[in-house]
């Protein structure tokens, strides 16, 4: 299943995956939209420019578009979709944490009907998703109630390269939510660490101990450890 | 004028295509030491054609400094991605498929992957002995050590070194490394071969020509002229199409099948095919209290990988760059070609001088900072000057060290505060000895064709050359044709190497003209011969007869906390003679430094197991335009009536440096590139630790 391809191509191009077929999702209609009514709404097929372009999403959801606009570079933007960022289940991708961190639920429907999957429970692995095999992911919901959020990636080398560390952070409603992104295999989010109240430099304390980070070309898990502490801390201490 | 290159019309060797032609995927071994035991290709479909190690044995060695290759690995894998065997068939697709059934079977040896492992005694052997080539390209009389995996090396014996440390007030000693890096050129290595009447013709993204001529000769027992090489414009090389690459693997191919075949390699093979030295290096260095420089000692380690390539040449031109551009009564320098079970390292953008430039000026501001001196005068008070003689006894001419250094400083505000600030300044040897021959043809129509060797690598050689050429001939440069090097029709050179072809060129074609004027116009050929060489054991000689110079500032900002960098500021001064065409020599300028940028702060080839593990574009990063320093800036220094200076790499190896001592700077003592976060984090509680 193809969306925009910036995903499988590089499966593709790596040997990771060799499809004898592709399912393009292209020209099916009635997947590219935004639109808001309380709650956002996000077709599938909507690119990631879109997102971070789009005067809907930058007045509402102004941390959402920011986070859509910090991916890879504008080709790759242009291309790669909403649905395909999620479907994908890349642990190294931008959106996932910033959409978890905003309380946001993907849309899965099948022949069986639609049904909706809150994020933290629709990655659940590497490259894996909670998606049965017949689910299309279709639309991606991002609650409207007032909110104020940050994202902050933190790149190790190029910055076009995927985040070694990548930190949302949302209030709403007295809720204090943090998603670690990039270091382990799905987003991290301990609700138990969320104080509202409670004081940055120890939330990102907590979260850099109860996460046991990975290690790739990107930086040692000893060293996602310690930028861990320091981008929760100046997450939370920009978000205020 | 339009650019072919922005119309799209430019055809580049991987668009060639030939009438019947196949398409070939190479087979390559997954272990970095490795017995080769049967191959089985049985599986493969009919239609394909199939080269193995039986169908090669009968083929001659290559490699251009130390016969140490053959077309496919016989018997023994000596890297990840070593060819075992190769496939042509119709389509890439169908060759793709075939290649992944054929069956190798494997016996796993012990492998060596780091330089500094290969070269302790019990080691294991790379290649067992090693044979030094005749090429032309191995001129400069290799010292092999049969029984290690060291196959060149390069003494410089200069002064009494023990006498002058004896002398120092202060002795400054520590060990540098740099990091392994792939070229990452648009295009990938591409050739297309096919043989006709007992003749070989090959087209291929080459830099150069004639070196690949005597190779193919050499390989398949022709004479040079059986031997038809044909080099369209590259999509970029900065050094990776050297020498022989995938050229030989298509020709055997060809001939087996009995049709043309091509050869594209997908992006990952090219982490596989050629990268860039990783380096070690130990340096010693002493002054007297006024800061007066005694003696230097230097050791270098240049990982060549399993296959020398041009490695033996890389290892002396970073040993001869070592010493610095600095006046050092007492120099002692050896420099060492050591194999590993790696990817073959070649030729990158300046042979070995960002290795030695990182080594020798990191250390030249660890001794300021001992002094107490200004960096800046410290390097004044040493660099050298018209006149002086380096190392190697030869005499400076046209030297201009001390003027880049003092509009590098000048252009971060060095007088007004230098926390946070670096610089750098390096000499960069060219291609000696050398040869350069251009033809020059008057057509019936007014125009002037130039028959030439040199190759467009995205460099600009074809306007500057043909610019050179219009100026001397008085005509407008749209009546100057510049068609691509085919070796059965354009003199010999040595190769588009070293940025020497403006320079060489431009002298060249001086004499091509006065010959055109001289012989009636209708013809015109012009040669010019460069004399020079060090002697192997003592390092005296000439090294370059002409040098390279430039100069780099920098200026930084470390986030503490996470150890990234921030480029603020970043500025080359590189001479230039005389510019000859502004617009590409400034983007050269640009490019280099860019791609100095990418070296200082996070490109490195990553190996896991003795493989690649970053090969693709996402996992090696290279610098994208939002990388770039607020401000990068540079200038070219030129002097009313000198000749052109090359300028295609000076301004990439100063750029570590500069950015490193600019970090330095900040009380963060570093020694290894890059200069990822996580480097930087680690000198940043050191530091911390010295603070407590």
């Amino acid at each position: 299943m193809v969306a925009g391809g910036t995903f499988v191509g590089i499966m593709v191009n790596q040997r990771l995956l060799a499809p004898s077929a592709f399912l393009s999702l292209r020209d099916v209609p009635g997947l590219d939209y935004l639109e808001a009514n309380g709650e956002l709404r996000l077709g599938a097929m909507t690119t990631h420019r879109s997102v971070e372009l789009s005067p809907l999403v930058r007045g509402g959801w102004p941390a959402l578009a920011q986070t859509f606009g910090v991916v890879a570079s504008p080709r790759v933007r242009n291309q790669a979709t909403v649905g395909g960022v999620l479907a994908d289940a890349d642990h190294a991708s931008d959106p996932p944490a910033m959409l978890l961190a905003l309380g946001a639920r993907a849309v899965a429907r099948s022949v069986r009907g639609e049904r909706e999957v809150p994020i933290e429970d629709l990655i659940v692995s590497f490259y894996t998703t909670s998606l049965a095999r017949d689910e299309l992911l279709v639309e991606v919901r991002v609650p409207g109630r007032p909110h104020r959020a940050v994202y902050r990636k933190f790149r190790s080398r190029s910055h076009e390269d995927r985040p070694c560390v990548g930190v949302a952070a949302c209030r709403r409603e007295g809720e204090l939510r943090v998603v670690v992104g990039a270091v382990a295999e799905r987003p991290q989010w301990f609700p138990e660490l969320c104080d509202p109240e409670g004081d940055p430099d120890a939330i990102g304390r907590a979260y850099a101990e109860a996460i046991d980070p990975i290690s790739d070309v990107s930086g040692s898990s000893a060293y996602r450890r310690r930028v861990i502490a320091v981008e929760v801390r100046r997450a939370l201490e920009e978000l205020g | 004028m339009t650019d072919s290159r922005v119309t799209g019309s430019a055809r580049y060797a991987q668009d060639a295509e030939q009438p019947g032609m196949l398409h070939a995927r190479i087979v390559r071994s997954p272990f970095p030491h490795a017995r080769v035991g049967s191959i089985d290709p049985t599986a493969v479909p009919a239609g394909c054609v199939v080269l193995l190690p039986d169908d090669i044995r009968g083929l001659g060695r290559y490699g251009v400094q130390v016969r140490d290759q053959t077309v496919l690995a016989l018997d023994r894998a000596r890297y990840a991605g070593d060819p075992v065997a190769a496939v042509a068939a119709a389509t890439p697709r169908e060759s793709e498929e075939a290649a992944a059934l054929v069956l190798v079977d494997y016996e796993e040896l012990p492998a060596v992957v780091d330089v500094l492992d290969a070269v302790r005694p019990d080691a294991p052997l790379v290649h067992a002995a090693h044979e030094v080539s005749s090429s032309q390209a191995a001129y400069f009389g290799l010292r092999p050590e049969n029984g290690t995996n060291i196959c060149h090396r390069f003494r410089i014996r200069h002064g009494d070194v023990e006498a002058g440390f004896a002398a120092a007030d202060v002795i400054v000693e520590e060990t540098f490394t740099t990091a392994g890096a792939q070229h990452a050129a648009m295009e990938p290595h591409a050739c297309i071969a096919r043989w006709q009447d007992g003749t070989l013709e090959v087209h291929t993204g080459s830099q150069t020509p004639f070196n690949l001529r005597e190779e193919l000769a050499g390989i398949f027992a022709l004479e040079p002229d059986q031997v038809r090489v044909v080099c369209p414009p590259m999509g970029g090389s900065f050094g990776a199409k050297t020498f022989l690459r995938t050229e030989a693997i298509a020709a055997a191919l060809s001939r087996k099948a009995g049709r043309p075949v091509k050869l594209v390699l997908p992006r990952d093979e090219e982490w596989q095919t050629l990268n860039r030295h990783p380096a070690v290096l130990a340096v010693k260095l002493g002054a007297s209290a006024d800061g007066t420089l005694l003696a230097k000692q230097v050791t270098c380690y240049a990982d060549t990988g399993a296959y020398a390539d041009c490695g033996p040449g890389v290892a002396q031109k970073m040993g001869f760059a070592a010493p610095g551009p600095y006046q050092i009564p007492n120099v002692s320098v050896d420099a060492c070609c050591v194999y590993t079970n790696t990817p073959p390292n070649g030729a990158f953008r300046g042979y070995g001088q960002m290795q030695s430039a990182w080594a020798s000026e990191r250390a030249m501001d660890l001794l300021a900072d001992r002094l107490g001196l200004d960096p800046l005068e410290l390097r004044l008070k040493n660099v050298l000057r018209e006149g002086d003689r380096y190392c190697t006894g030869e005499t400076m001419h046209d030297i201009h060290f001390a003027e880049c250094l003092e509009a590098a400083a000048a252009a971060i505000g060095w007088r007004h505060g230098r926390t946070g600030k670096g610089l750098s300044v390096v000499l960069k040897g060219m291609q000696t000895p050398s040869r350069a021959a251009v033809e020059i043809e008057a057509e019936p129509d007014g125009t002037y064709v130039l028959r030439c060797a040199t190759t467009e690598m995205g460099q600009g050689a074809i306007r500057a050359i043909s610019l050179l050429a219009a100026e001397l001939l008085g005509v407008e440069s749209e009546r100057v044709r510049f068609p691509s090097p085919d070796t059965t029709l354009v003199p010999y050179d040595t190769r588009t190497t070293s940025s020497r072809s403006t320079y060489m060129m431009s002298r060249a074609l001086e004499a091509a003209v006065r010959d055109l004027g001289a012989s009636g116009g209708r013809r015109g050929h012009g040669e010019i011969v460069d004399e020079g060489g060090l002697d192997p054991d003592t390092g005296q000689g000439v090294a370059s007869s002409h040098w390279h110079q430039g100069a780099a500032a920098a200026e930084v900002r470390v986030d503490e906390d996470t150890g990234k960098i921030e480029v603020v500021r970043l500025h080359a001064a590189i001479y230039a003679g005389r510019v000859v065409n502004r617009p590409g020599a400034e983007l050269q300028n640009e490019g280099s430094m860019i791609m100095g940028l990418g070296t200082a702060l996070f490109e490195q080839v990553v190996l896991a197991d003795g493989q690649v593990a970053n090969a693709n574009l996402s996992d090696y990063a290279i610098p994208s335009a939002a990388d770039l320093p607020q401000r990068l800036t540079h200038q070219l220094l030129e002097r009313q009536g000198a000749e052109p200076h090359g300028l295609g790499e000076t301004a990439l190896p100063p750029v570590p440096p500069a950015i490193g001592n600019a970090v330095a700077s900040l009380d963060l003592h570093v020694t290894d590139l890059p200069l990822t976060p996580e480097v930087v984090l680690g000198a940043v509680d050191r530091a911390l630790g010295v603070r407590t």
